[in-house]
């Protein structure tokens, strides 16, 4: 990697969007000394946008890790309490995991189109995605609604607490998920430091990791009955 | 498009960090203007060094008030009559003794020991130590430190206002502080893995970059395990939901149900984190030590590698011994059998550890400073603390043999005052750097001496007390003897802490004289140490490394190379520019 001063600018944008920071071999020559004084080495780069990808994954296994202790919670108490009445899974949450599922398929048309350079469609097709999203969590309030109907409160037995906190706490990571679909949408990448391509890919991590989040939450659920 | 504006935006910039990198050069250390104006530079700066003296601030204040609540426990466990002046004016009953220890406890242990350590020292230097100019995540960095700010204030007003309710603003409080140390702990992980200066490999981290690393990764990995057991409990509190079933809860079903069932879920959840926090507090420590042994031995780290191993096998295993806590609560019969293990396993890094801080140390003509006179305290409470760590990793010996001072004596030697002295060995070695003037050595060494004696003196009889009290539970015991013994013990212990905490203020005084009237450092590397922050003005300028980019030709430790002038090659020197002895 040669000393900045004696490349074009293009080859050091392509090195950072490999992800310039370590690694690599240092530079022949271009050394500062002793002093300190770093204005005579190559040029400071921008931060690596690598970051937002390495990011999006540390947080999404602590998320997971979190998860992992409501549900080894959860199986802790079913298999030990003599006090655990299941509950009764209302038929919505079927359509609703449906329409999640949907709503990454979609998602990965509206990239599909992004990569092909026709924004406008990814925009039409990320909008369905946010839709389906704020479907998905409607569809969770009104089976919030059903059991209530039918007197099942969270505070009634173990079992429908942890019903009603698997479903709110997957609810709002997934409100967290949609502010980032809107963010992905509205923002104006022009002056950010992020390009859209990259942030529709992280978002679509994230997206991706609260449906296979829920498919798991919703197993354990319906195999705890 | 837009990524080529922005690379010739950042290019201009550069031009322009280059003026003023020359006006530096010229006329002293100070930048002639700063981002923000002095307010808005503490309330809302994203800069990393800002941030983490802010943290430190913090577990200064903290650490005295949580040394005050250690004072008032210890006086009223040996006077009990006596009269103490604010606290006498709340209510003295039996709950508003039980917060004090939990006062002192979340102060110590969230705001100081994991703080000060990784958020404090890690948020200052580790962009310095690996060459980057921020944190991956500013603005992130920023809320966690305000999200710490909030938490210190609910946990120490739960103190004050009526038990019930202190306890739910504690769990917020506890709440708060497990996202701030989350969203910091990604910082610190990102920041490691993808904003290393060219050059930085990983076998060229310093210890202390290892450690505070490999210490977010685990805080990362417990502390949203606290959070959901934090959420459990206030869906307990607020929606009367029972995932921690309590006895009267249980009594109130039908016969069949036994109290004995208790699941002892808040156990599981809570011991997974409370065990592993041990580690996220003695992880920094370690790499603090080992990078300050090296550095005033004059000696590169003995097996360099194999403490690296070491470090990753301390949180690994600190991972998995959650049941270590657990040996009397109805846990499979053949757990408490593999937790042993791998307690017992832990022996093995630290072993490794020691090994490597004695060979180091060894046919080495140090410098023997306060910092390093701190590093050797750590090591030898360290020491202390572990050796009856390995009786208590034993199942039947915790419950059979001992009383609670004897667990009290273990971690409060082998966690608390051992990462206190790293995280004050940490700070006499960084004080030039961080404010451009020494602290005072001879007042260091009067402190250092009489806290390490103080500290010896109230802990090690808090093991006897453990061993003998338990003698009192055996049958035809005599009483008497063992009461004669324990009580003057309990005042020696007591006599012990005001003697420690009075010397505190020797350090109180030491720090805030030598802020403003200490011996001023004008050299960018006093310590002739080889890491990157050394290359810098001392205190750091506000864009750390300015327009140009360190690149990195060696390791961290080049100490004593044969043929060179010097007996240290700092980690950023080109190899043609390295001075040859004649």
């Amino acid at each position: 990697m040669p000393s900045a001063t004696a490349t074009p600018d293009v080859e050091l944008i392509i090195e950072d969007s490999r992800g310039g920071g370590g690694g690599g071999r240092p530079p022949d020559g271009g050394d500062d000394g002793d002093d300190g004084d770093y204005s005579k080495g190559p040029r400071r780069e921008p931060p690596s946008s690598r970051r937002f990808s390495t990011g999006i994954a540390i947080g999404m296994v602590s998320i997971l890790m979190f998860f992992m202790a409501l549900a080894s919670a959860f199986l802790l108490l079913h298999h030990s309490s003599r006090v655990w009445v299941a509950v009764h899974l209302p038929a919505i949450l079927w359509a609703n995991t449906v329409v999640l599922i949907g709503s990454s398929f979609v998602l990965e048309r509206a990239r599909l189109r992004l990569s092909n350079g026709d924004v406008p469609g990814f925009r039409k097709m990320w909008l369905v995605t946010t839709f389906l999203g704020l479907l998905f969590v409607a569809g969770q309030l009104v089976a919030w609604r059903q059991l209530v109907a039918e007197g099942v409160y969270i505070a009634s037995n173990q079992a429908s607490s942890f019903f009603y906190i698997f479903t709110g706490a997957h609810g709002v990571h997934l409100l967290g998920g949609v502010v980032a679909l809107l963010f992905v949408l509205l923002r104006n990448f022009e002056r950010s430091q992020i390009s859209m391509s990259l942030a529709a890919e992280i978002t679509s991590y994230y997206w991706h990791f609260m449906d296979g989040l829920w498919i798991f939450l919703f197993a354990l659920l319906y195999l705890g009955k | 498009m837009s990524r080529i504006l922005l690379s010739a935006r950042s290019r201009d910039r550069g031009e322009l960090l280059t003026t003023r990198m020359v006006t530096y050069d010229s006329g002293g250390n100070q930048p002639e203007k700063l981002p923000y104006s002095f307010v808005l530079r503490y309330l809302v700066s994203t800069d990393h060094k800002t941030i983490g003296l802010q943290y430190l601030w913090l577990a200064l204040l903290s650490v005295f008030v949580g040394m005050a609540m250690s004072l008032v426990m210890r006086i009223h466990l040996a006077w009990p009559w006596m009269h103490i002046t604010f606290l006498s004016t709340l209510d003295s009953s039996p709950e508003r003794y039980a917060t004090l220890p939990v006062l002192h406890g979340s102060l110590m242990v969230f705001l100081v020991l994991t703080a000060a350590p990784q958020l404090g020292f890690g948020n200052y230097f580790l962009p310095l130590q690996i060459g980057a100019r921020e944190m991956a995540f500013p603005t992130l960095n920023l809320f966690s430190f305000w999200a710490t700010v909030l938490s210190l204030f609910g946990i120490t007003s739960a103190f004050l206002i009526a038990p019930q309710a202190g306890i739910t603003l504690w769990i917020v409080s506890v709440s708060v502080f497990c996202g701030a140390t989350l969203s910091s702990a990604l910082n610190f992980a990102v920041t490691t893995i993808d904003l290393r200066a060219k050059g930085m490999t990983l076998p060229r981290l310093p210890l202390t970059v290892w450690a505070w690393f490999l210490n977010a990764i685990l805080g990362m990995l417990i502390f949203s395990v606290l959070l959901a057991a934090c959420l459990c409990l206030l869906s307990d509190r607020w929606f009367s939901t029972h995932f921690f079933s309590a006895v009267d809860f249980l009594a109130s079903q039908p016969a069949n149900v036994a109290p004995d069932v208790l699941p002892a879920l808040w156990q599981r959840l809570f011991w997974f984190f409370a065990q592993a926090e041990v580690y996220v507090a003695m992880l920094p420590c370690f790499g603090i030590v080992s990078h300050l042994i090296a550095t005033f031995s004059r000696k590169p780290v003995w097996r360099e590698r194999l403490v690296v191993l070491a470090l990753c096998a301390v949180g690994l295993v600190g991972f998995c011994v959650w049941g270590q806590h657990m040996f009397s609560s109805g846990l499979n019969p053949f757990s408490p059998l593999v937790f042993s293990v791998l307690a017992a396993s832990l022996g093995l890094p630290a072993t490794i550890l020691l090994a490597s801080w004695f060979a180091t140390l060894w046919t080495a003509r140090f410098q023997l400073n306060t910092s390093l006179l701190f590093a050797l305290g750590f090591v030898s409470l360290f020491l202390s603390g572990g050796i009856s760590g390995l009786f208590l990793a034993r199942h039947d010996f915790a419950s059979t043999s001992v009383t609670e001072d004897f667990v009290t004596g273990h971690f409060h030697l082998v966690m608390g005052v051992a990462a206190t002295f790293a995280i004050l060995a940490a700070l006499f070695f960084w004080f030039p750097k961080l404010f451009g003037r020494r602290l005072n050595e001879p007042l260091g060494k009067l402190h250092f001496w009489v806290t390490f004696a103080g500290v010896y003196g109230v802990f090690m009889p808090m093991h006897w007390v453990g061993l003998v009290a338990h003698l009192a539970k055996h049958p035809g015991a005599n009483l008497s003897t063992i009461a004669a013994w324990i009580g003057p013990t309990r005042s020696f212990i007591t006599a012990g802490i005001v003697i420690t905490v009075c010397a505190q203020g020797v350090f109180l005084f030491n720090f805030l004289w030598s802020l403003f009237r200490g011996d001023r450092v004008e050299e960018y590397n006093p310590w002739r140490a080889t890491t990157l922050e050394w290359s810098v003005a001392s205190p750091p300028p506000w864009d750390d490394f300015g327009a140009g980019e360190p690149v990195v030709y060696r390791g961290a430790y080049e100490f004593g190379v044969p043929g060179v002038a010097q007996d240290f090659i700092p980690q950023h020197v080109a190899p043609d520019r390295v001075v040859r002895a004649n």
